[in-house]
């Protein structure tokens, strides 16, 4: 098999000279090392050996002055070590990065990803690198990064390749970027790999965690003590250490909490003043103002825009709504856009399709096109026939604290018309917490004293990391040992086990990593997998009601089973196999994953994983939604897609409570706050927007 | 679990050179495994249980609580032997189960020796940092660092993938097992278990590989060392710590025999 190789690295002949970068090497040099572009391994090998015997040649003609035949090579030798010595000067024009005609191919994947894609980057831009996900920016940036091919060997062809002399990285994921156990051993093994003493070590590390504003009071501190955002700054930090001209920054705020994110970005800001940046990053809020250039890349990978920051902007405002970019105000247009643009012609019979879907299935959307906008419900604006928007209209008029008080004068009628998993009544709670302790290991871990989720509630909960919050939702799911009153609806359970079979058949969870939730290795199993365990359930508590003993129903089984009634009961469980997968099939319809039944989970897309997740939580009814930050780390178009589920699922009826680190979650769609510090619920506020509000978000941040 | 096995102390074992505590604990092992008199095991036993109490560095709770799991150690190794061995001087027997004298000496014997097996192993566990043992043995011994670079990056992946079987368990619970049996859904266990913990660390050590490469790790050039490896004044008195102890055991053994048996190969 052909493969290229691109040796472009400058820095191989500095190690070999036993120097420390970052010395200016001599511009000609670099050029011949990074013109070599195109050789396989070996070639590249003996070129940059040319050149460095070529830079070699000087030790030995500075100490034997006296050869006189030496004398021309001499000064020749002079005049490159003064070439190397020279300063080299910042100019604007020059060129840091640069690629022609690049092509390149991942294997495996039929298409090239890049076709002849040139860019080229001067010295001191701030670039920024955007577009749709999967379509190769952080490739390309490992690609300037020289990462591909000297680390990760793709098969890789260019006209022209220049990577920067000498380029630091920072990742994505915080927890995978280190291989040392300590803060300092960390740092410290990116000076041994520049082969600094040991003495100079110390101060260098001391210098570079003060550059990043990360201020330990001892430096010999355990990575794994450190915030996420923390972290992220230590890796900074270390990519600094090698005293890189040129930052190369992939995602490195996409998995930090909105503190963690400023911070790190105002580090970068501090450290790139005479640097070269180039960033790719989805949240472009703390970004945009100090980038030079912005630069969009379609989904094949060409180049659709280059340009300013305002001039992208002002120009290519859709395409990056499309492209699940968080650009200042995505948040608007996603709420605003859901009232304000008419529902495209061919999205309109999805909508259709999908309200069909869920009404067939139970579930009550009220009409889309009905949703009004936060605290401007008026009884009118809520049409349609179904039961919910009625009595939306009928709670519009009511406050806040009558409904919580239950004085509803609605009539009972009504209420038959609400999904029958909210079990009834409007304003009867869904779950009711009292005294409510949880406990990790006999530790209390988080403490609500009271607190009620009623149908209809979106509850945003917030707090600093560590405070609780993922303990009170595996609490509530009887996942953890707990303390006091948790009652799901009317249910009384008396058992340990009993409290988690409760809680199972009244609230879903989904977890921040879709993939721990996934059994089954096909999509509709996956769905269908839940169904099943559900017609389980039902089967058993029958059974029981019936007043059959275990023992008893064990031994009828043995005994009585005639081949007729054998029979019977495999069409009875084909029945039940056939009318899973009609359901299964539904549901995945409804969730935008129609025609993926047959892949296997890990295959899809991030969205679509997620989607899946919560599809695979929610197909059974079950009336409270829990969710362990469904937003965190997705693109915006996925992020909304996963929000407006939660929207649909809370305007017919059910309740959602997620934890969420997202300002806007808490501001623009809770129903209520609430408020999580130090392992006890500290608030819990309404925010004013009623249960009875329709959905907010609109469908054109929806991920395909 | 890190605060757990943070040492209350630094003892001199902890100060050691690494490098020279691993080939003396290799000599000790050799010595344990030679050994084949009872009461020569019996003072090893001994003698190893009181120097991990006095030289760990560790309260005498938590010690204890380390050394009870040898508890299991010992009647493991020794009661096989007492119950199946051979001997000639029957004491008891019911079935194939037969206890003779020597099966019941040499029984004991083995569980002694894989007392005294155990505190060597745990007492340069408990005193020795990974982080330590691998720098001293890439000065000392010329490892390449590209193993022991992956094996200190592996050591910081293994909390979060303990990590994620928790949570992997927590989402099995509440999936349920969709209606299928409790054996079946038990027999898929492993399945269900390797799948997304593989498929999530494989992902990570790939990441973890490419910031290392980033960082300009090349296993293959000269590199400094930011912790030193000297041969300190702690290496002569560990050194001679473990001698004394050694020759402390071999002496009791002789002086002060508690069973007066011969070589536990040959009859007794």
């Amino acid at each position: 098999m052909m493969r290229w190789i691109a040796e472009v690295e400058g820095a191989e002949h500095k190690r070999a000279a036993g120097e420390v970068p970052p010395l200016p090497s001599r511009p000609k040099d670099a050029a011949a090392m990074n013109t070599a572009v195109e050789i396989r391994r070996p070639e590249a090998m003996t070129a940059a050996e040319q050149v460095l015997r070529s830079t070699a040649v000087r030790q030995p003609a500075d100490r034997d002055h006296e050869a006189a035949e030496d004398a021309a090579a001499h000064v020749q030798v002079l005049e490159l070590n003064e070439a190397l010595l020279r300063p080299q000067e910042p100019e604007p024009s020059e060129i840091a990065a640069e690629v022609i005609g690049l092509r390149l191919k991942f294997p495996g994947v039929p298409d090239l990803l890049f076709r002849d894609l040139s860019l080229s980057i001067r010295q001191g831009e701030k670039v920024l690198l955007l577009g749709p996900s999967g379509c190769g920016k952080s490739t390309l940036l490992q690609v300037l990064g020289g990462v591909i091919p000297r680390v990760t060997e793709v098969p890789l062809k260019a006209e022209r390749l220049k990577v920067p002399e000498s380029a630091g990285m920072v990742f994505q994921d915080p927890d995978t970027q280190f291989c040392m156990p300590y803060v300092d051993e960390e740092l410290a093994f990116v000076l041994e790999n520049l082969t600094v003493p040991r003495e100079e070590m110390r101060p260098r590390i001391e210098a570079a965690l003060r550059e990043v504003g990360l201020n330990l009071p001892d430096i010999h501190v355990p990575i794994g003590s450190l915030s996420q955002g923390m972290k992220q700054r230590l890796a900074l930090a270390s990519a600094l250490l090698l005293a890189p001209d040129t930052l190369l920054l992939d995602e490195p705020s996409a998995l930090l909490d909105p503190e963690g994110r400023s911070a790190i970005w105002t580090a970068v800001r501090r450290v790139s003043e005479r640097r070269t940046v180039i960033v790719v990053e989805h949240r472009i809020d703390e970004v945009l103002d100090w980038m030079d250039r912005v630069i969009v890349f379609r989904d094949d990978g060409s180049v659709l825009a280059d340009g300013s920051a305002a001039e992208v902007f002002s120009r290519y405002r859709g395409k990056l709504r499309e492209y699940g970019i968080w650009y200042p105000g995505a948040w608007d247009d996603a709420l605003w856009g859901a009232a304000a643009a008419p529902v495209s012609a061919e999205e309109a019979p999805r909508q259709e399709r999908r309200s069909e879907v869920l009404a067939a299935e139970g579930w009550h959307l009220p009409d889309r096109t009905a949703a009004p906008e936060i605290g401007a419900l008026e009884p009118g604006a809520a049409r349609g026939g179904d039961g919910l928007a009625q009595s939306a209209a009928a709670a519009s008029a009511m406050c806040e604290s009558e409904l919580r008080a239950g004085r509803s004068d609605r009539p009972k009628a009504q209420s038959e018309a609400a999904p029958p998993a909210a079990g009834g009544a409007f304003d009867e709670p869904l779950l009711r917490l009292e005294r409510f302790r949880v406990l990790r290991g006999g530790r209390e871990v988080c403490a609500v004293e009271q607190a009620a989720v009623m149908p209809g509630d979106l509850i945003a909960l917030t707090g600093p990391n560590g405070a609780g919050k993922s303990s009170l939702l595996l609490g509530l799911m009887g996942l953890l040992p707990r303390q006091g009153v948790c009652q799901f609806g009317a249910a009384f359970p008396a058992s340990r086990r009993e409290e988690r079979q409760t809680a199972a058949k009244h609230a879903a969870f989904v977890f921040q990593n879709p993939e721990f939730q996934f059994v089954t290795n096909r999509v509709q199993d996956e769905v269908a997998f839940t169904l099943r365990g559900e017609a389980e359930e039902a089967a058993l508590t029958a059974a029981q009601a019936g007043g059959a003993s275990w023992k008893r129903r064990l031994t009828r089984r043995v005994a009585t089973l005639s081949p007729a009634d054998r029979r019977r009961r495999a069409r009875l469980a084909a029945e039940m196999e056939q009318e899973a997968a009609r359901r299964a099939s539904a549901c995945l319809e409804s969730f935008g994953l129609g025609g993926y039944e047959d892949r296997h989970p890990y295959l899809l897309s991030l969205g679509q994983k997620r989607r899946l997740s919560v599809a695979s939580a929610v197909v059974t009814h079950k009336p409270l939604l829990l969710l362990d930050e469904p937003t965190f780390g997705q693109d915006a178009q996925n992020a909304f897609a996963i929000l407006r589920l939660c929207e649909e699922l809370r305007a017919a009826g059910h309740a959602v409570l997620m934890i969420t680190h997202e300002p806007e979650i808490a501001e623009r769609l809770a129903t209520q706050v609430w408020r999580i510090e130090e392992g006890r619920l500290t608030s819990a506020k309404p925010t004013g927007r009623s249960r009875m509000d329709g959905i907010l978000l609109s469908k054109g941040g929806e991920a395909e | 679990m890190n605060g757990f096995f943070a040492p209350a102390r630094q003892t001199a074992l902890h100060r050691a050179n690494p490098a020279l505590k691993l080939p003396l604990f290799i000599v000790l092992f050799i010595l344990t495994m030679l050994t084949h008199t009872i009461d020569g095991s019996f003072y090893l036993a001994c003698v190893f249980v009181l120097l991990l109490f006095m030289a760990s560095g560790y309260p005498l709770w938590k010690t204890a609580l380390l050394i009870s799991g040898f508890a299991l150690a010992f009647a493991s190794a020794s009661l096989t032997m007492v119950l199946f061995g051979r001997g000639s001087e029957i004491w008891w027997s019911w079935g194939p189960i037969v206890i003779s004298q020597e099966s019941f000496y040499r029984g004991l014997h083995l569980g002694f020796r894989s007392i005294a097996f155990g505190c060597q192993g745990l007492l340069f566990v408990l005193t020795t940092s990974s982080t330590g043992l691998f720098y001293a043995l890439m000065q000392r011994f010329k490892l390449n660092p590209k193993y022991a670079y992956s094996f200190m990056a592996s050591i910081r992946l293994l909390p979060m993938t303990l990590e994620e079987l928790r949570i992997r368990r927590d989402a099995l619970a509440i999936r349920g097992t969709g209606g299928s049996t409790r054996s079946r859904a038990l027999l898929r266990l492993p399945e269900r278990y390797a799948l997304p913990l593989l498929a999530q660390s494989i992902r990570r050590a790939q990441r973890t590989a490419a910031a290392m490469e980033v960082k300009r790790f090349d296993a293959d050039r000269r590199r400094t060392y930011y912790y030193s490896s000297p041969i300190t004044s702690a290496d002569w008195l560990v050194l001679l710590l473990l001698a004394l102890a050694v020759t402390a055991a071999i002496c009791l053994a002789q002086e002060l025999p508690v069973f007066r048996l011969g070589d536990m190969r040959t009859g007794l």
